[in-house]
């Protein structure tokens, strides 16, 4: 037994500084944990955006051609020159404007009147409107261009079908007319938004507090009165929110439809700056100066976010 | 009370006006596409608003000459293997930031966060080379490896863990769960309705990709249906038949999802403001 207690207190000796060093295991596991659940989204996160990004600056500063065996030659700053001279760019800037101020009736003015004409309504029809006017956003954009091609189609679209018999015009071609092609992508997109945005309205509307609209009945407030000094006000953070979207993602929502819907020989007509960028890039492999107008475009959408949310801290005092 | 509930009667007509007229503006093309392919070719000239027999050809003609089995198993795949990896990947990230304070935890935060503002057509030079070089040029690895995270994806689970009962999380704790038996046997259970409406949502963003296909993939048989459908038009663009019942095909697992999944689709692009 006198023999054994030593060896007892050993094993116990060993055990506890065993179980010391589990505890320190354990306790700088605990501290990489973290670490570890976020590796394989940080390091995906690194490989496709950030990696790119520091990548594409280099090309901005050198010719290539996108062929492997070719030799990427430095140029300084020629790209970036060439970028602010070239009239594809300033083409494509000009209809990227055009693009975005002609989506903003589509996204923001007809959803915010829609969303206030029928605020308060309650019905069980409201469900059923909801569905189908949130369907366009679900279904895929070529399929959208493909299915406009076609009922606007000059000759066999029921459009043209229609106005003739209504008004005897002459057939309207609406994607062949370099002068129609703007304003037609921009209708097919806009055709898209229009009831996603009115949700995105109609749900921050439904988030106001009666007791306002009460509180200014009583005070013998019009009804234009309300929608003027109480419904617009509240929803001025949403309407922030939405042309944020609108200026930073048009040129992604109309890709699709220009890039499917226009021939080789109007495509100068219908660029915007990302077809612009996928053009100089894929098309005519001019890795240089599509990676410096992929830079300037990024700074500049990146201002105009920062601009943004800037105004969107201005007015957060407005609850909701 | 009363001028509230009399004044936005009155507008309340206006409202249900417009909200019909809108409507109508969503259904009729979607209408003219089925009708359109389901109407025989005979009927194209006399423009009427119903057809006057329906038929199958168009259906039999597109699934002739496009490979669409293959074009949608490839879809099909490229979707699915996307959304269960950023939902895997958002579900570990979200409960790291939701769970611990450590050290750069607002660096990284602000990283993924700054992602937002960083456009495809930014990095999609370098991606495509990258891509080219591990040879995934028309595999599905290079439709499926660049999307593997969405950072959205990663906020939304984030929210929803931190905005989690701390008390269920430490009492599993007491219990001796470590913090990945806490992450599946606790948190994954109790957030089952917010990631079956996330991985609806992104399973939607991802098999209606347009752009990042459209770079990687240029055969049939390695492409997916939208790409597939973009080709049959640029081919056969007056046969309108076959094209609508190829764009029909192409949105008919969407729009199934869609009626089954319907409000919790709707809520979630809501939340998520389009991305």
């Amino acid at each position: 037994m006198e023999q054994e207690l030593p060896l007892v207190s050993n094993l116990d000796r060993v055990a506890s500084v065993r179980a010391v060093q589990r505890t320190r295991f354990n306790l700088s596991l605990e501290r990489v944990q973290p670490y570890l659940y976020l590796l394989p989204a940080f390091a995906l996160v690194f490989i496709w955006v950030y990696r790119p990004l520091i990548e594409i600056i280099g090309l901005s500063f050198s010719q290539w051609n996108l062929l492997p065996t070719a030799p990427k030659v430095p140029v300084g700053w020629a790209n970036y020159q060439q970028v602010l001279v070239l009239p594809e760019i300033q083409r494509a800037l000009i209809n990227t404007v055009a693009y975005t101020v002609g989506l903003l009736p589509f996204s923001l003015i007809l959803p915010v009147i829609i969303a206030i004409f029928t605020y308060g309504i309650r019905s069980k029809m409201g469900g059923i409107y909801r569905a189908i006017i949130f369907t366009p956003m679900i279904i895929a954009p070529v399929v959208v261009t493909v299915l406009w091609r076609w009922i606007l189609d000059p000759y066999t679209g029921v459009l043209n079908a229609g106005l003739q018999t209504m008004f005897r015009v002459r057939p309207i071609n609406f994607m062949g007319d370099p002068a129609l092609m703007i304003p037609t992508i921009t209708f097919i997109t806009g055709w898209g938004l229009v009831g996603f945005c009115t949700l995105i309205f109609s749900s921050s509307l439904a988030g106001i507090d009666r007791s306002y609209l009460e509180a200014a009945a009583i005070d013998g407030a019009s009804y234009w009165q309300t929608v003027r000094y109480i419904m617009l006000p509240l929803l001025s953070p949403s309407i922030l929110f939405v042309t944020l979207l609108t200026v930073l993602f048009s040129s992604q929502w109309t890709f699709v439809h220009i890039n499917v819907l226009t021939i080789s020989s109007l495509r100068a007509t219908t660029s915007n700056i990302y077809t612009v960028l996928y053009d100089f890039g894929f098309r005519s492999f001019n890795i240089g100066v599509s990676s410096a107008a992929a830079v300037l475009m990024f700074i500049g959408f990146g201002a105009i976010a920062i601009v943004f949310m800037w105004l969107q801290n201005r007015f957060s005092f407005y609850d909701s | 009370m009363i001028g509230v509930k009399n004044k936005p009667t009155a507008s309340n007509v206006v409202g249900h006006a417009m909200l019909t007229g809108l409507c109508f503006l969503v259904v009729f093309p979607l209408y003219w596409m089925v009708v359109t392919s389901l109407r025989p070719q005979e009927d194209f000239f006399k423009v009427s608003l119903f057809p006057s027999s329906l038929t199958l050809e168009h259906y039999i003609y597109a699934l002739s000459n496009l490979p669409l089995s293959n074009l949608f198993l490839n879809t099909a795949a490229m979707a699915m293997a996307r959304t269960a990896s950023q939902i895997l990947m958002a579900l570990f990230a979200g409960y790291a930031f939701a769970r611990w304070e450590f050290m750069g935890k607002r660096v990284l935060f602000a990283l993924f966060t700054f992602t937002w503002l960083v456009p495809q057509q930014v990095t999609m030079i370098p991606n495509y080379v990258l891509v080219s070089q591990l040879g995934w040029l028309n595999n599905l690895a290079g439709l499926i490896v660049p999307s593997m995270v969405s950072t959205f994806a990663i906020f939304l689970l984030f929210q929803q863990i931190k905005s989690f009962p701390q008390d269920l999380i430490d009492a599993a704790r007491v219990d001796g769960g470590t913090s990945w038996m806490i992450l599946w046997r606790v948190v994954v259970p109790n957030l089952r309705a917010v990631i079956a409406s996330l991985a609806i949502l992104q399973f939607i963003s991802a098999w209606n990709d347009y752009f990042w296909p459209l770079l990687v993939s240029n055969r049939m048989e390695t492409g997916v249906l939208q790409l597939g459908l973009q080709a049959f038009f640029t081919q056969e663009g007056n046969l309108w038949g076959p094209m609508m019942a190829a764009a029909t095909l192409t949105a008919l697992p969407i729009f199934i999802v869609y009626i089954v999944f319907q409000r919790q689709v709707i809520d979630s692009f809501v939340k998520s403001g389009l991305r």
